[in-house]
């Protein structure tokens, strides 16, 4: 392939969760859980432990909450981990809030008007003229859609700041009644931030990061259904499809095929795969379909593992893992897989 | 197409074969066969019309094993040219078609460690198979990985260890075998294994394939779900479509009117 020299480049990435690290089991203890399903279903996902927002326990028992309650633990959680993802972000590349030209914040966890971005511009002193969007409801694969609002800003405003913030707070989505299809959705989710700052500028080199090469999506309208929101108890409850790994499984060489085609590339000729921790099947079933080994996905089964599914912010605590590894190189490639509701599988192409 | 200085590559119908090609050095493995077998690899991958690749070498000898003539004699040697060859065996235990090794006489070194990547192995009753490098100060490659897989960690020790040289007989005894023929039946043999291989479903092929390599270094609950994966793809393939198909439309319907 013909690699790029200049281009909108990741030059930073930050990441937060919550001080409090829950493992499964001590989960399962807090919801009194004895149904030996749910318990098996909780040790089943590869999960270790993750960070969450959970409210105290009274009297032993973790009390009922409204709405109101979890909306609020979203926006409260998005102005807690939201601006330490970003200040880990700006700090090293000696840039704060004001700096930023493009502000992009996603999330899918709790719905908020005004949006994110506004509460963040007042709490962390952005500049008052700053471009921002907020993008709710696009679950898992976001952040590459917003990698690809913010690149495409950074692309047409070379040396101008873009940044992107994802942030999730899936325990802000629970609804606790028991069920197998609400136990999967909380055996799985996570609460994180990650954030990025994407700019082109001459002087960065590979050393700053990746050039955002290229993006690929793919969209199976047949499974428009198979992940997304239902009303359980008038609260938002998020629901996933049984077949909903392997689907991805069967569908996943489509995008990375055309992605590295146009580019001449095969798979072999990827350095890296940052995929999405969207659960063990779904990473067996991509695994097996595009022909990626363990040690390829060993970042995505590490932040599983001991995050759980982060949503949107996943790829970005994948892509920092491998940052800190320091086995980068010199035009080496990667492949981003971030796959959500949609049902959409989102690619990129990542050059340094 | 398939024109190189170390192999000498033919192809009938679906099947190529390469043969090793150095008849000054006893098919030593050089860096320019390594190259040739990395490029023939690479062509076979993306070759729709290939179901086997079938290797071999001369009737007298398949490999005497890594030419030490490419190593650099006075300066620090390094490991790149090594790794080269790892990526490469990679590449062919991996490839997208059938793999035959066929081996006739010396099988040393590197010729040894090529025939455990592949799906299928005979060999004529003469062939003699020996891992030299540790009496020799070096290593057998990732061999030290693969060939306990096939015979055991007692008797993978007593090869790489020792560096005794087996007959066939006792290479199939042992299980890196599965054939052993004389010298008069080995095409027919060779032409027999592959029969027996085809016909030639990628997908399967594949899937079943890298299971069972992966199988000694999994956990049982890994590994299920790396199986469940690969058979949701085995049975939403080509091949297994045809054969429902088949099998439903055989099948007398009770409730048709």
């Amino acid at each position: 392939m013909h690699r790029p020299k200049a281009g909108p480049r990741i030059v930073s990435v930050g990441t937060a969760t919550p001080l409090r690290k829950y493992t499964q089991d001590e989960i399962l203890d807090l919801f009194h859980e004895t149904d030996p399903r749910i318990r098996r279903l909780f040790h089943s996902g590869h999960i270790k432990a993750r960070y969450l927002y959970l409210p105290e326990p009274v009297n032993g028992v973790l009390p009922d909450e409204t709405n109101q309650e979890l909306l609020d633990r979203h926006l409260h959680g998005a102005l807690e981990i939201g601006p330490q993802a970003i200040e880990q972000c700006l700090c090293p590349l000696g840039l704060a809030p004001c700096d930023v030209d493009f502000f992009c914040c996603l999330s899918a966890t709790g719905f908020l008007c005004p949006g994110i971005t506004a509460h963040l511009i007042k709490k962390m002193a952005f500049r008052e003229n700053v471009q921002r969007i907020d993008v709710l409801g696009m679950g898992c694969n976001a952040a590459v859609n917003g990698l690809q609002a913010v690149t495409a800003f950074a692309r047409a405003n070379p040396g101008k700041l873009a940044l992107m913030l994802c942030v999730e707070i899936c325990s802000a989505a629970y609804v606790y009644n028991r069920k197998m299809s609400t136990a999967v959705v909380n055996s799985l989710f996570g609460d994180g931030a990650g954030a990025v700052v994407v700019r082109q500028h001459d002087a960065d080199s590979w050393r700053q990061g990746p050039i955002v090469a290229d993006f690929e999506p793919h969209i199976i309208p047949e499974a428009l259904l198979a992940m997304r929101y239902d009303l359980e108890d008038s609260k938002l409850s998020f629901f996933l499809e049984r077949d909903i790994p392997y689907d991805i499984g069967a569908n996943v060489g489509k995008p990375v095929s055309r992605l590295l085609g146009r580019h001449g590339l095969k798979r072999k000729d990827i350095d890296h795969w940052i995929v999405h921790s969207g659960g063990k099947k779904v990473i067996d079933a991509i695994q097996y379909n595009i022909g990626l080994t363990d040690h390829d996905m060993r970042h995505t089964l590490s932040i599983l593992k001991n995050y759980g599914n982060l949503s949107s912010g996943s790829i970005l605590f994948s892509y920092k893992e491998l940052g800190h590894e320091g086995v980068v190189r010199d035009g080496d490639l990667g492949v981003a897989i971030a796959m959500g509701p949609g049902t959409s599988i989102e690619t990129a192409l990542l050059v340094w | 197409m398939y024109d190189y200085e170390t192999l000498k590559v033919t192809q009938e119908g679906n099947v190529v074969t390469a043969c090793l090609h150095r008849p000054d050095s006893r098919n030593a493995i050089n860096m320019r066969m390594l190259s040739e077998l990395s490029d023939l690899i690479d062509t076979l991958e993306e070759a729709q019309d290939v179901a086997v690749l079938v290797l071999r070498g001369s009737p007298d000898v398949f490999s005497s094993g890594i030419d030490l003539r490419d190593f650099a004699a006075r300066k620090r040697r390094d490991i790149y040219g090594l790794q080269k060859w790892e990526r490469m065996c990679r590449d062919l235990e991996k490839l997208n078609k059938f793999t035959v090794a066929a081996v006739q006489g010396e099988c040393t070194g590197g010729g040894f460690q090529l025939v455990l990547l592949c799906d299928a192995r005979i060999a004529e009753r003469q062939a003699v198979f020996c891992l030299n490098e540790v009496k020799l100060g070096f290593l057998p490659g990732m061999a030290t990985f693969r060939l306990a897989k096939y015979v055991g960690l007692g008797r993978a020790k007593s090869l790489v260890l020792t560096g005794r040289p087996i007959r066939a007989k006792k290479a199939q005894q042992w299980g890196i075998l599965d054939r052993v023929c004389d010298q008069t039946s080995f095409d027919e043999t060779l032409a027999e294994t592959v029969s027996n291989l085809l016909p030639f479903h990628l997908v399967p092929l594949e899937m079943a394939r890298r299971l069972l390599d992966e199988s000694y270094a999994t956990s049982y609950e890994d590994f299920l779900g790396h199986f469940l994966a690969a058979q949701h793809r085995a049975i939403n393939s080509e091949a297994f479509g045809r054969l429902v198909a088949k099998a439903t439309s055989a099948e007398p319907r009770s409730n048709s009117p």
